[in-house]
């Protein structure tokens, strides 16, 4: 309970009793009036003297019983500094335990273990050692302690598990752990040392010297020779009716591996291969004729038998095998070049959509509110009850993607949007590059490639209500989007022909086309395959609430948590299964890729990494003999509840026994 | 004796007890309560002065109560005449009242000051029966209130409405009010002094003395509470000065022993100041009735009568 909290304050107000009833006591004077002291002599003892001090000490001794009755209920903590197990003249071992994805191969774990088992028994007198374990991050397992025991019982219970270590975040890591202890440190590394987690900067790597104090850096390495290992690189579903597995090989050229490559689809077994995976790279293996199921289904892509990596020789993979959804596409020419360019890029979308395209001449504008979103290829050849229509539809929580073409060039004002068309003619032969993309918009986050695209754009007049997403030089809108009543709009103030811009040619026309197509028919936006180790955003999944089951069908979030979007961890590897409110989504999680690859650093390199540190930790030697630098202690916590409880016995005894005196003499027994 | 003149006897006898005149918010019905009580019970003796024996007329005068003229020798003379009896004096009587803090005190339910103002009611009626010219003066470290001496219809009760309103406040300091008394009283009378004399018994005697000089006939009431005379207390007590609010705390012992020299020697103090002038003093527990006082007093008048 904190010292504020109300129950404490209410307590304290016990302590008005005993200032009442004594209050009441003393409105009773004790002196008595005379008619002269002329005859009076003082008495030798200020007996009243010593009376009022017994009684205000009996006020006060009840206070206190008042005050350490509440006090011992609000369970106080003192923070004192930490006993003092490491001072300057011990040698702390920091012992940092690998415990990433690669540390499954093999027994290098095993390894690992039995090596800091070694350093904690070898420990000496005025020796403590401290365990962490590292991997996507910093644990600490043990703090500072002597006792083995207590070490060795918390190594048993370590294990490997999914992440991917960098060694500089590592070392980046350990810096802030452990920069407040007094101690000499002797930092264990114990690792595979694989070359893919060698920081990018070496420098990275180098431990500071702590508050003067030198560092030594023992490199304790599990392995002294890379282990063969292949893994399951990608798995890529093409046609709704096609797998291609890329197995990679982290082997030597001449290595070879006869293996089984099965594909399972909603875990039960479609079809199986035996290859031969020869050397290091990428295999491709393909399966045909897969069937899938309707809506998300497992991929699953397995090596057998496995190799001194297991984890990797399965990889997880989602496919949305949903129908493709409709989309209508409203054109004057269904053979114009836009129809072909937006039609390709949206039925190679991931989700895949249908493209109905309908001529504007043909249009019954009832039927726009079968579709969820719609593409106008040019909002310029749109007539005002087209117009009518279209913004009934959007005020309806319809969406539209809208861009430029032939017949808006000639328009006083953009038709549904209202925006005014500056007298500015749009030039062909002079394209300008993007200058500004708002990149936190859904429909762009995703995208690339922006600066190799160059347009002309019709220079519009901003309302006031409209976002700009993409802009040119001065500001010119190339991308904008306006909320209509509960729907939206989204123009391209150019043309999706090539006439006035390469945008359809660009690689970032199809991605930007999936993309918006996602956000403007209110599809989930969640990343359907992910590393483990890395966060879940339900925020994305569309809704703000929602339920997460992990791999073993173990729910996540509590009752009151499904009610608020979350970060959701995600340390198995398989499929975790998202429910919102809009629907379910599966997301497959799999290990970073670079750990499969089990090459391990040259020993020349751990080498100059020790050296460096050494170095270093000489350095901090000679600081050390010219400071005396007094490192901040981190302050313990020590209930102190049981003194207030013995203090107020000591107080009941005390009271008891003045009461009574006090008593004796208010009778006049004394 | 039978037993109803008993009952009778033992009734006036009570209104004589202060604690029964509490009770009674008149200060003048108090007094004649006592006179009465206590003037029956001394069954008219002529020894002080209630004889209603007829002595002589005299010619009246003005100031004379018109009630004492004989209207039949009026009715025959012409000449208006005055009956005077046996115990009739036709002296001055002066009653000076203490009204100082310290007459405030009381342990039970009558304070000296209240004894003190049944006491002079009591005198004054008494000195009005017999056709005395009585006044008043209050005092407390300067004079309080005065009222000369007059034997006028209504002037008993303009003396006992002074009294009335006399109320305890301020020190003791004898030696202004003296002066005061002595500047005022020309004629020959008596005056009785009421207070608890907590003052020095040398300055008390400096400031009595000229009245004895002066011819005054003085009778000191010295009134003191039963707390005072014989304190009784089982502790230590912290006592605080009524008129100088000074606390000084006691013991059981001291109050049991020393205190009660120190009081009885001021007593003494004050009864032989008062014999070096020829002034009666008497000593009044205010617990007791006060047929004491008024025999006292009534002695003393047979004595300088």
């Amino acid at each position: 309970m904190a010292l504020l909290g109300p129950l404490f304050l209410l307590g304290l107000l016990g302590i008005g009793l005993p200032i009442w009833l004594h209050r009441l006591e003393t409105q009773v004077t004790e002196r008595e009036q005379f008619s002269t002291a002329m005859f009076l002599e003082p008495a030798r003892k200020r007996i009243h003297v010593q009376r009022k001090l017994k009684y205000l000490l009996l006020m006060a001794l009840r206070i206190l019983f008042f005050l350490f009755l509440v006090l011992a209920f609000a369970r106080p903590v003192l923070f004192s500094p930490p006993q003092a197990l490491v001072t300057e003249d011990t040698t702390h071992h920091v012992i940092v335990l690998d415990t990433s994805f690669s540390m499954q191969a093999g027994d290098s774990f095993t390894t690992a273990v039995q090596r800091a088992q070694d350093i904690i028994n070898g420990l000496g007198a005025d020796e403590v050692a401290s365990l962490y374990t590292a991997s996507s991050g910093i644990t600490t397992v043990a703090t500072a302690a002597a006792d083995g025991a207590i070490l060795n019982q918390a190594l048993s219970g370590l294990a490997p598990d999914n992440g991917k270590l960098d060694l500089g975040t590592m070392v980046t890591s350990m810096n802030t752990l452990i920069e407040s202890s007094q101690a000499n440190f002797v930092l264990h590394f114990i690792s595979d040392f694989q070359q893919t987690g060698q920081a990018v900067r070496f420098a990275d790597m180098i431990p500071d010297v702590i508050n003067g104090r030198p560092v030594l850096l023992e490199l304790e390495r599990v392995q002294t020779d890379n282990l063969a290992n292949w893994a399951v690189d990608s798995v890529l579903v093409s046609n709704r009716n096609a797998v291609e597995a890329g197995i990679r090989g982290f082997v030597s050229n001449d290595d070879s591996s006869a293996r089984t490559i099965t594909l399972s689809i909603n875990n039960m077994l479609q079809q199986e291969q035996q290859v031969t995976l020869n050397g290091g790279g990428l295999s491709f293996i393909n399966f045909d004729n897969v069937v899938f199921e309707e809506g998300d289904n497992r991929v699953d892509i397995r090596l057998i038998p496995n190799d001194a990596l297991a984890g990797d020789d399965i990889r997880h993979t989602v496919f949305d095998n949903s129908p493709p959804a409709p989309v209508l596409l409203l054109t004057e020419n269904p053979q114009s070049l836009g129809v072909t360019y937006i039609s390709a890029a949206l039925e190679t979308a991931p989700r895949g959509y249908e493209v109905i395209t309908q001529t504007l001449a043909d249009l019954d504008a009832r039927v726009l509110q079968r579709y969820p979103w719609i593409v106008i290829e040019d909002i310029g050849a749109i007539n005002v009850s087209l117009a009518t229509a279209i913004t009934d539809y959007i005020s309806g929580g319809g969406a539209v993607l809208a861009a430029v073409g032939e017949s808006s060039l000639g328009l006083d004002s953009v038709p549904v949007m209202n925006l005014a068309v500056g007298s500015n003619p749009i030039r062909r032969e002079n394209r300008n590059p993007i200058t500004m993309i708002d990149n936190s918009h859904p429909a762009l986050s995703e995208t690339s490639g922006w600066g190799s695209v160059n347009m002309q754009t019709l220079p519009v007049s901003l309302n006031g209500g409209e976002r700009v997403l993409i802009a040119q030089a001065d500001n010119r809108p190339v991308l904008l989007e306006s909320n209509i009543g509960r729907g939206r709009l989204m123009l391209l103030t150019t043309a999706l022909d090539n006439t006035l811009s390469d945008l359809p040619v660009k690689p970032v026309f199809v991605s930007f086309m999936a993309e918006a197509a996602r956000y403007l028919s209110n599809e989930n936006l969640l990343v359907r395959e992910q590393v483990a180790e890395s966060f879940l955003q339900l925020s994305l999944a569309g809704g703000s609430s929602g339920q997460v089951y992990d791999p073993d069908g173990v729910s996540l979030l509590s009752l009151s948590d499904t009610t608020q979007a979350q970060d959701i961890p995600l340390n198995k590897t398989g499929y975790y299964q998202v429910f919102y409110s809009g629907g379910e989504v599966l997301v497959a999680v799999n290990p970073d890729q670079r750990e499969s690859d089990l090459t391990i650093m040259d020993a020349q390199v751990l080498q100059n990494w020790q050296n460096v540190v050494a170095g270093t930790a000489n350095t901090g030697e000679q600081a050390l003999n010219s400071e005396s630098g007094v490192a901040d202690e981190d302050l313990e916590e020590n209930e102190i509840w049981r003194i207030f409880l013995i203090l107020l016995a000591l107080i009941v005894i005390a009271e008891s026994l003045l009461g009574n005196q006090h008593l004796r003499v208010r009778t006049g027994t004394l | 004796m039978s037993p109803a003149s008993t009952e009778t006897r033992n009734a006036q006898t009570r209104l004589l007890d202060p604690s029964v005149l509490a009770s009674m918010s008149n200060l003048e019905l108090v007094a004649k309560a006592v006179v009465e009580g206590f003037v029956n019970g001394l069954h008219r003796s002529p020894k002080f002065g209630f004889s209603q024996e007829f002595v002589e007329y005299r010619e009246y005068s003005d100031g004379d109560d018109p009630r004492y003229i004989d209207w039949n020798v009026f009715s025959r003379t012409d000449r208006t005449y005055i009956k005077r009896f046996m115990g009739e004096t036709n002296s001055h009587l002066m009653l000076l009242l203490d009204t100082s803090a310290s007459m405030g005190f009381g342990s039970g339910s009558t304070s000296k000051l209240q004894y003190g103002k049944y006491l002079a009611a009591s005198l004054a009626y008494l000195s009005s029966r017999q056709h005395d010219a009585i006044g008043v003066m209050l005092f407390d470290d300067d004079v309080v209130d005065y009222r000369p001496p007059a034997s006028k219809v209504g002037s008993l009760q303009g003396v006992i409405h002074t009294l009335d309103k006399a109320e305890a406040s301020m020190g003791t300091d004898i030696n202004k009010p003296m002066n005061r008394f002595r500047e005022h009283v020309k004629k020959r009378g008596l005056v009785a002094v009421i207070s608890d004399f907590y003052c020095d018994a040398e300055e008390l005697l400096e400031n009595i003395r000229p009245l004895a000089m002066h011819g005054q006939d003085v009778i000191m009431f010295h009134l003191l509470d039963a707390d005072e005379l014989d304190p009784k207390i089982k502790q230590s007590t912290l006592y605080e000065d009524m008129e100088t609010g000074q606390a000084i705390e006691v013991e059981p012992t001291y109050m049991a022993k020393a205190y009660r020299e120190k009081i009885q020697n001021h007593i003494k103090n004050i009864e032989e100041a008062a014999n070096g002038i020829r002034a009666d003093h008497v000593l009044i527990n205010t617990a007791d009735p006060l047929d004491k006082a008024l025999h006292n007093y009534l002695t003393f008048r047979e004595k300088r009568g």
